[in-house]
Order: structure tokens, then C-alpha cells, then sequence
């Protein structure tokens, strides 16, 4: 009871909050850019860091445990952050996202972008975790060898899916070496793939300073995906292989070539960066060390940064709404944006045979997106202004643009989808009514159902009458958020199409892993997320078709898979993302999954001053260029700094 | 007694295979999905996945991973972590982790003995008045309502009170004060009230009645005989807490921020990384039986009608 009524006064709360935050029409409440000439702008912004001393060392903490640093093998997030400060790659962004040399002094590819070189700085050592140079120095040799490195089966590494398939020769190197150590090919010595890698692998040193690698497909999204995936940065390869095991478990067992090497690690608890003594770009950084601690709690990291013990900390929702009123009110700042979308998904294979007849039908699919009031279930993360997190698609705006700075998402028939209200009860009531003449008889029994129970263990285990209501497991874990989110989707459905038609039943079970319920498909609704790793489309949706690995629900769509092999096999980067756009629009109206939120979470309150780091959209933060205040910032000087950037953001992307 | 040492030694090593095996075994049992997280089951195919699984030896049969696994250990290698740190020495790990939850746990545990052992005396001196309500009233806080509460309470508001730090930090010795104080809380109260019950119970015995009643002082009663016989079955449950020393506390270490073993088995069950469970379940068995040993050794000297010898 307790229970229900925290959900009520959460979900009431939530709604009066969204509620009470229309668009500002007063003229005192208008955008300060909007009012102001760009150059005024400009100067507000500049008056803000200038002639200000910034503090050269940054506190920070992380939430969970560093498994490990190899940044090839480790599948933990976490880790990412770390080695986007430490290994730096061939380019990066700069701060307004727009590409510029890292250990790439310049790169040129070839006119159908299958052939990238890549001109390497000359004279760079690599550091130890105590900063000092090595004997080794950066080459393009280097980047061979990071190739080399995770296209052996035995270093385990870690999604190698795309740059497998998309490195010439790399795909077939990988699984020939797998089927001699599986003893599938008994004809061929491991050792003499291993050495056949440089003719059979497409990346190689043209010189010592020049690395160049050959694709099997057009990417001109290449960039970016050097940005995001950690499988593109370097390594010296002897040292790795002589570690063996070892390599990188902790700091003193790697070595660095980025602003920062991890100079203190203490498993579970701190890090400390040091700005790296060799860089070759050390006038640009600003934090001389990064002192990282390991705070689970949230509410821990809030008191702490009010205690100003760290320099960061993250906002939820209701810590947000408790901190209205005080004297920190003026210090929450929202979050920018995030590429990750929470979907629905649903089970097209499952044991429930009434869920099992209607979700193989197109009203009813169509019936339970139109339930959804996307807007609520947004308030949920973001009390004040919910209507931006709200997304429709699976790809998230602003993360893929063509050639002519189209975004992805104004593709037709996307465009149509993302711009759609599908809060429309009605319509969901009508779709399943259209769906109940379809699959029942006129005594409300689901044709071609029998009675029985449906196994869905360890989750739970539940009978069926093969009649009205249809009875929907839905799984999630027992975390109270998600309780909460649950029982909004309950409300929502249950009052769309009728509590006569459906029996919205929630597990809430604390043994939730993809093991036990997603893989053996011990569900028939839940929700997860899904994120554009790189600047291109082909990330998420070639992971979607009927045999895909992120087909969890296990449908049959051969209409989704014909587009996304004529988008693999389109001539040009717009005729790609057009058939990308009619693949993806395909899953999503039919509702085959069902996006209804971006994974961002709500605020933050901050020493560090936005806009001065790189723009990292699909890698992580980088601390290079970042500076820090002695003071918290304000809401108000956020505005003017924001207001500056987009005004110079548009120009620097107009300018590329 | 030397027989009955070695007969006891003997039957600890059973249990403690049978319970190493058998948890051994149906770790293997465990569907291949769960020795992957979540994103990386998403990120790779089935064939890359099997790859990975021959690589590591998952796919030996259990008795072949079972020979690989005590042959290295009977050369001090305990493996590496699979899935919760990945390729880090199991014997590493446990190397960084188990003195500082060691060292907490001594720490809260002579805290609990002497602040549980002091109230309770407390509650029995002044029984039914002010300090048998006030130890009481403790008690019941401390087990009645749940624990997250008054942590929390005391990791926000008492460290701000007092101006100690939130989390622990190695370097900063005042950062040890209020963990150790909040894993001491529920033992205190524990040897309070079973101190305060016992002693309750011996104050009623005829034998103290009769000793008191023969003229001796109530303080020499109370110091010879009735705490005296008190103690005796608490003493038994102090070798025990051995486990709870090395085993650390998982919500205590996750509030402070602890780097120490608290919650290491529950995250490696959940993580399925069965070179890191078994280990610990090793240990932990081990030092179990070695807690029940040590306890009826420890009962048998503090108590002389105790004889642990055939003829007794």
C-alpha cells in the first residue's frame, strides 16, 4: 500500500512539474542570446572566465569498480573514461565536435572513402605511469599492431564486431585463427596466419609514420568511429605480448601516449591522472591532475560536492526536486544530450501463447505504442522539461549527419515518426479493438490459444485461461525507479486500451540479468537501451535484423533486412542513410520496438567551466583544455556560456 | 586431545572438499550467457562468445576444469578473475582487499566487544532503571529499525556534526572513525543483550543465591561466578567472527567507499565469474571450519566442565 502510494505522489508530483513547465513567454524570461546581438554574447561569456585563476586540480569520482584498463578486452564503460585521457588516438574532436589532429598530424582517404591514411607525429615516446619516456616510440607500426592485437581470438577482445567486418581481411584472419585453435582447420599452422597477418590483414605502415587502412565498405563515418571505439587506438605490441595476462590489469602494467597517465590506482576506490610531462600538446592542458574516488551513492557525491570535497556532481531527478528552494538551486545545470534511447522491447518467441497471438499483430503492436504518454514516463528523469528526452526513433538526433549536414533523423519516413504525438489513447483503443476482431471469437477467446501456465523460471511462472484479458508479463528489476516506471506503463496501457482487454502484470525481480530474462526470453515486455556509437546508422540497425545479435524479442522482419542490406550496398552516404531511414521507420511504426526516451538523466552542478573540453559525442570525456573555477558555476553564466557556444558551433560547422 | 584434534582436522577437510567441489560443480551448471555482462552479450555473436569460452576453458569438462583448478593451486596459483576484473590475479585481489577489510573488522569487532560487554554489564548493574532503558532502548533502535536509515543518518549528518570526512581514505586516519563505529553498532548491541540476558539468568541460580546468602560480596559473585559463567557461551561465537572479519560488510564498505571484500562473492556469483567464487568459497569454508574449531577449543579452556577428550 505504502508502495502505491509513493508511486501515486511520485507520478503526481512528476506531472504537476511537467505541467508547470510551459515555454517561457514573458520577455524577462527569453533565451539572453535570442535578445542579444552575437557579438554581445560573446563578450558576456568572455567576462565570465576572464581574468579568472583556474584551479589546476580536478576531484571527480566514479560509480562502479575499474575492472581493468585493457582497453581492448574490457566490455565495462567505466574504463572508457580513463583511457580517452591516456591513449590518445589518430584524431579527435576539437569543442565544437568537428575533427582535428590527435597523433594524426593529417589523414586524406581515397574518393570512395575504403582507404584512409593517416600521417603520424614524429618523435613521441611512450610514458609509464610514472611519467618518465620510454624506449618505445609512437608509430604508425603501432596502430598495425593494435589491429594485430584484438584480431587474435586468444586476447579476448571486446566488441570487435564492426571493425571486424569492416577492416579488410580482418574478419577472415580472426575466424581462421579461431578454427585452428578450435581444431576445425588441421592443415594450417597458427603461426603461420599469425605471420601472414601484414598480407592478409588491410592496414599496414606504408613508413614509419604512415598508417593506412583498407575497409571493405565506404565509411565516411570512419572519424568517428576512431573516436569511439577503443579497438582503433595504438599499442606496442612487444610489450603487450611479453605482459601477456597482465597487460594493463592495472597502471604500472601499460603504457600511455595521451594528456594524462594514470599515475596512482588503488582498485576500488581512487585513480589520479597526471598531466603527461611529453605530450605533444601539453600547452593545452589546463588540469595538472585528476583525482578520481570511487563514490557509489548518489547521495553521497551531493553532499560531498556541497562540502566542496569534489568538483562534479550528478543530479537526478528527485535529488533535483529537493534541492529546489536552496541555496543550490542556482547550480543545476541540465545535461547536454545523450545518443542512448530507451525502448520497449517485446517477446515475439515467448511461452505466454496470449501474449504470444496478439504481439505477432500488427493492431495490437500498433495499439500498445499509441498507450504510451511518453511525456510522464519523461518526467520520471527530467521533472522540469521532460519534452527533451522525448525520442521516437531508435538512432538519436543530432549524431548523424550527411554530407550536406542533413541530420538522419529529417530523413523521410523518420522524419514523420520522430515528429509524431503517440500519446493517442483513443487510437490504441480503436487499434485494439481492430486487433480483438482479428483474434477472437465473439466470446472474447483468443483463437487458437489454449489454457495453461507459462514458464517463464526464475522469473516468475503464471496460468492463463486462453481468454480476454490478454495477460502481459512484463519483467523488470526491483529497483524502485523502475518500479515506478513499471507501474506508469500498467496505468498508461491499461487505461488506453482497457483493463477488459489487458492484464498488465509487473515481475519485479532482483536476479535481473540479459541471462536470465532477456536471452531465454523469460519475458514478454522490458525495457532497455540502445546507443549511436558512431556517426553512422549501420552501428545499431545492422544489429537488429531478423538474425541480429540485439534481436532479443526473436521477430521475423525480412521487409527491415532487405533495406539494411540495400543500405550496406548503397552507392553514396545519403542513399545509405535514406534506405537506413525507411529501415528503421519500418521497425518503429510497425512497432516491432518501441522508443520512447533518451537514457539522459536530468542535472549536474559543476566547478568546470562547459564548452572548454572537446566534444567528444561518441567517445568520452576529455579533460584536455578544461577549466576549472574556484567557484561552483551558476545557472545564469551556464546560459551566457551556452548562448556563446551555439552561436560559435554554428559557425565552425558552417566553416568545415 | 590430540586425538581429538586430529579426528576434527580431518573431518574439517571433508567438509570443506565436499563443499568446494560441489559448489565447484554447479558453477558449471550455470547457462554459458551469464559468464558475460550484458553489453557484451548484446555487442558479440554466438560463435565469437564460444571463442571466448574455449579460450578461457569454460568448455573442459567440469572434471577436467576441476584437476586444472587444484593442480594450480597446489602451485599457489589461484588464477585470475573472469568477469568482475577480468584477467587481474585472483591472489592479487584478495592480497589488496582483505587487510583493509580485515583491519576494519578487528577494529569493530574489539569495539563491539568492549562497548557490548561494557552496556551490558551496565544493563544488568542497573537493572530495570535508567541504564537497563537506556542499553535497551539502543538495542531495540539499532535492531528494529533498518540499518540503511540510521547509516545514512550517520554518514551525512554525524560526519558533518563532527567534521569527519564522508569516506574513507586511507591517508586520513579520522576517516576510520565512523565505519568502524557502524560496524561495530549491531555487534554491540548484540553482546549487550545476550551479556545482560545471561548474566539475568546466573543471577537466579540457586548457587549464586546460595553464595550470597553464605555472606560473600555481591561484587565478588558478580566477578567470580556470574560474569564469569556469563561469558562462557559468548566466548564460543568469537572465533566465528573470523568469517565476518575477512567477509566485510557490503553495505558499510559501499557507503564509506571501503576498497575491501565486502559483497566480492555476491558480486562474482551475479558476474558468474566461477574462478573468483571458488576461491572464496575455499576460503571462506576453511575458515568457518576453522571458526567452529577454534570456538569449542576456546569454550573447553574457558569452561572446565567442558572436556572435548573420548572419556568425557
Amino acid at each position: 500500500m505504502k508502495r502505491i502510494l509513493a508511486i501515486l505522489l511520485v507520478l503526481a508530483m512528476a506531472l504537476s512539474v511537467a505541467a508547470c513547465q510551459e515555454k517561457p513567454v514573458t520577455g524577462e524570461n527569453q533565451d539572453p542570446a535570442a535578445s542579444q546581438q552575437p557579438e554581445d554574447v560573446a563578450n558576456a561569456a568572455q567576462q565570465i572566465i576572464e581574468g579568472k585563476e583556474f584551479e589546476r586540480v580536478y576531484k571527480t569520482y566514479f560509480t562502479s569498480s575499474y575492472a581493468s584498463f585493457n582497453y581492448y578486452s574490457t566490455a565495462y564503460a567505466t574504463v572508457r573514461e580513463i583511457i580517452a585521457n591516456c591513449i590518445d588516438g589518430l584524431v579527435e574532436p576539437n569543442t565544437y565536435g568537428v575533427y582535428v589532429p590527435s597523433l594524426a598530424e593529417s589523414w586524406k582517404s581515397n574518393e570512395d572513402q575504403t582507404v584512409w591514411t593517416f600521417k603520424i607525429r614524429e618523435g613521441l615516446k611512450w610514458v609509464d605511469h610514472t611519467g618518465a619516456e620510454t624506449e618505445y616510440e609512437v608509430t604508425a607500426q603501432d596502430f598495425v599492431d593494435g589491429i594485430r592485437y584484438i584480431g587474435d581470438p586468444l586476447n579476448g577482445a571486446y566488441s570487435l564486431r564492426v571493425i571486424r567486418n569492416l577492416i579488410s581481411g580482418l574478419y577472415d584472419y580472426y575466424w581462421t585463427l579461431d578454427d585452428i585453435d578450435s581444431g576445425t582447420i588441421t592443415d594450417q599452422k597458427r603461426e603461420d596466419v599469425v605471420a601472414s597477418f601484414d598480407e592478409m590483414v588491410g592496414v599496414k605502415a606504408v613508413d614509419e609514420y604512415t598508417v593506412e587502412y583498407t575497409l571493405e565498405n565506404s565509411a565516411p563515418y570512419f572519424l568517428s568511429l576512431i573516436e569511439s571505439s577503443m579497438l582503433m587506438l595504438p599499442v606496442e605490441y612487444d610489450y603487450a605480448v611479453a605482459l601477456g595476462d597482465d597487460f594493463a590489469v592495472d597502471n604500472e602494467h601499460m603504457l600511455y601516449c595521451g594528456a594524462y597517465y594514470v599515475s596512482a590506482f588503488e582498485r576500488d576506490k581512487a585513480i589520479t591522472l597526471t598531466a603527461n610531462p611529453n605530450y605533444w600538446d601539453k600547452e593545452n592542458i589546463t588540469i595538472d591532475t585528476i583525482e578520481y574516488q570511487m563514490i557509489p551513492d548518489g547521495t553521497t557525491s551531493l553532499e560531498m560536492f556541497k562540502r566542496g570535497e569534489i568538483d562534479y556532481a550528478s543530479v537526478e531527478a528527485e535529488a533535483y526536486l529537493s534541492l529546489q528552494g536552496t541555496e543550490w538551486e542556482d547550480n543545476l545545470l541540465p545535461t547536454s544530450h545523450s545518443f542512448s534511447t530507451n525502448y520497449l522491447w517485446l517477446d515475439f518467441a515467448g511461452e505466454n501463447p496470449e501474449f504470444n497471438k496478439f504481439i505477432n499483430n500488427e493492431n495490437f503492436r500498433k495499439a500498445l505504442m499509441y498507450s504510451l504518454n511518453r511525456e510522464s514516463l519523461a518526467s520520471l528523469r527530467e521533472p522540469v522539461d521532460p519534452s527533451r528526452i522525448l525520442r521516437n526513433t531508435i538512432n538519436a538526433e543530432g549524431a548523424i549527419y550527411d554530407s550536406n549536414g542533413v541530420d538522419y533523423t529529417d530523413y523521410s519516413p523518420l522524419k514523420e515518426i520522430k515528429e509524431t504525438d503517440y500519446n493517442q489513447p483513443e487510437l490504441a483503443k480503436q487499434y485494439m479493438e481492430a486487433a480483438i476482431k482479428e483474434l477472437c471469437d465473439e466470446n472474447g477467446n483468443i483463437i487458437g490459444c489454449e489454457a495453461g501456465t507459462v514458464d517463464y523460471l526464475p522469473v516468475c511462472s503464471f496460468d492463463v485461461d486462453g481468454k480476454l484479458p490478454v495477460t502481459i508479463c512484463y519483467v523488470g528489476t526491483d529497483d524502485e525507479s523502475e518500479i515506478i516506471m513499471a507501474q506508469l506503463f500498467k496505468a498508461m496501457i491499461e487505461e488506453s486500451i482497457g483493463a477488459e482487454y489487458i492484464d498488465f502484470q509487473i515481475q519485479a525481480y532482483s536476479g535481473w540479468t540479459y541471462g536470465t530474462v532477456a536471452d531465454p526470453l523469460n519475458y514478454d515486455i522490458y525495457f532497455d537501451s540502445l546507443s549511436t556509437g558512431y556517426a553512422d546508422p549501420s552501428g545499431i540497425l545492422t544489429r537488429m535484423t531478423t538474425d541480429g545479435a540485439e534481436n532479443v524479442g526473436k521477430y521475423d522482419v525480412p521487409e527491415y533486412d532487405a533495406l539494411i542490406e540495400k543500405a550496406l550496398n548503397a552507392a553514396t552516404f545519403e542513399e545509405r542513410l535514406q534506405y537506413f531511414a525507411e529501415a528503421e521507420a519500418y521497425l518503429c511504426s510497425n512497432g516491432f520496438v518501441i522508443p520512447f526516451i533518451s537514457s539522459l538523466r536530468g542535472y549536474y552542478m559543476s566547478y568546470s567551466v562547459p564548452y572548454t573540453s572537446p566534444l567528444t559525442l561518441y567517445g568520452n570525456t576529455k579533460y584536455k583544455g578544461t577549466l576549472v573555477m574556484s567557484e561552483p558555476l551558476t545557472k545564469a553564466e551556464f546560459e551566457t556560456l551556452d548562448a556563446a557556444y551555439e552561436i560559435e558551433r554554428a559557425e565552425a560547422l558552417s566553416a568545415k | 586431545m590430540g586425538k581429538y584434534i586430529l579426528k576434527r582436522t580431518l573431518n574439517s577437510l571433508i567438509t570443506v572438499v565436499i563443499v568446494f567441489v560441489s559448489v565447484f560443480m554447479l558453477l558449471r551448471l550455470m547457462p554459458l550467457s551469464g559468464y558475460f555482462p550484458q553489453e557484451m552479450l548484446k555487442e558479440t555473436d554466438e560463435a565469437t562468445r564460444m571463442s571466448y569460452l574455449r579460450n578461457q576453458g569454460l568448455l573442459d569438462h567440469p572434471v577436467v576444469q576441476l584437476g586444472r583448478f587444484v593442480a594450480n593451486l597446489f602451485q599457489g596459483d589461484l588464477g585470475r578473475s573472469l568477469t568482475v576484473y577480468p584477467k587481474v590475479p585472483i591472489s592479487t585481489l584478495l592480497a589488496e582487499k582483505i587487510p583493509i577489510t580485515a583491519a576494519f573488522g578487528f577494529s569493530s569487532m574489539l569495539l563491539g566487544i568492549v562497548l557490548g560487554l561494557s552496556l551490558g554489564l551496565l544493563m544488568v548493574r542497573f537493572k530495570d532503571r535508567w541504564g537497563d532503558r537506556l542499553g535497551t532502548g539502543y538495542i531495540l533502535i539499532v535492531r528494529a529499525i533498518p540499518n540503511l536509515i540510521y547509516l545514512f543518518f550517520i554518514q551525512v549528518w554525524v560526519s558533518l556534526w563532527l567534521d569527519l570526512p564522508m569516506v574513507f581514505d586511507k591517508d586520513i586516519p579520522s576517516s576510520w572513525i565512523l565505519p568502524v563505529i557502524c560496524l561495530a553498532l549491531g555487534s554491540i548491541a548484540w553482546y549487550a543483550l545476550w551479556l545482560r540476558r545471561f548474566m539475568v539468568d546466573e543471577e537466579n541460580r540457586d548457587y549464586v543465591k546460595f553464595a550470597l546468602v553464605k555472606g560473600l560480596p555481591k561484587k565478588q559473585v558478580w566477578k567470580r561466578h556470574v560474569f564469569k559463567n556469563a561469558i562462557i557461551p559468548l566466548v564460543i561465537y568469537l572465533p566465528s567472527d573470523l568469517l565476518f572479519i575477512i567477509s566485510g560488510s557490503l553495505v558499510i564498505e559501499s557507503l564509506y567507499s571501503i576498497p575491501g571484500t565486502g559483497g566480492l562473492l555476491t558480486t562474482a556469483i551475479k558476474s558468474q565469474d566461477n574462478n573468483l567464487v571458488q576461491v572464496i568459497v575455499l576460503m571462506y569454508a576453511i575458515l568457518s571450519v576453522i571458526g567452529v574449531f577454534l570456538g569449542d577449543l576456546l569454550v573447553a579452556a574457558v569452561d572446565p566442565r567442558i572436556k572435548l577428550t573420548e572419556e568425557a
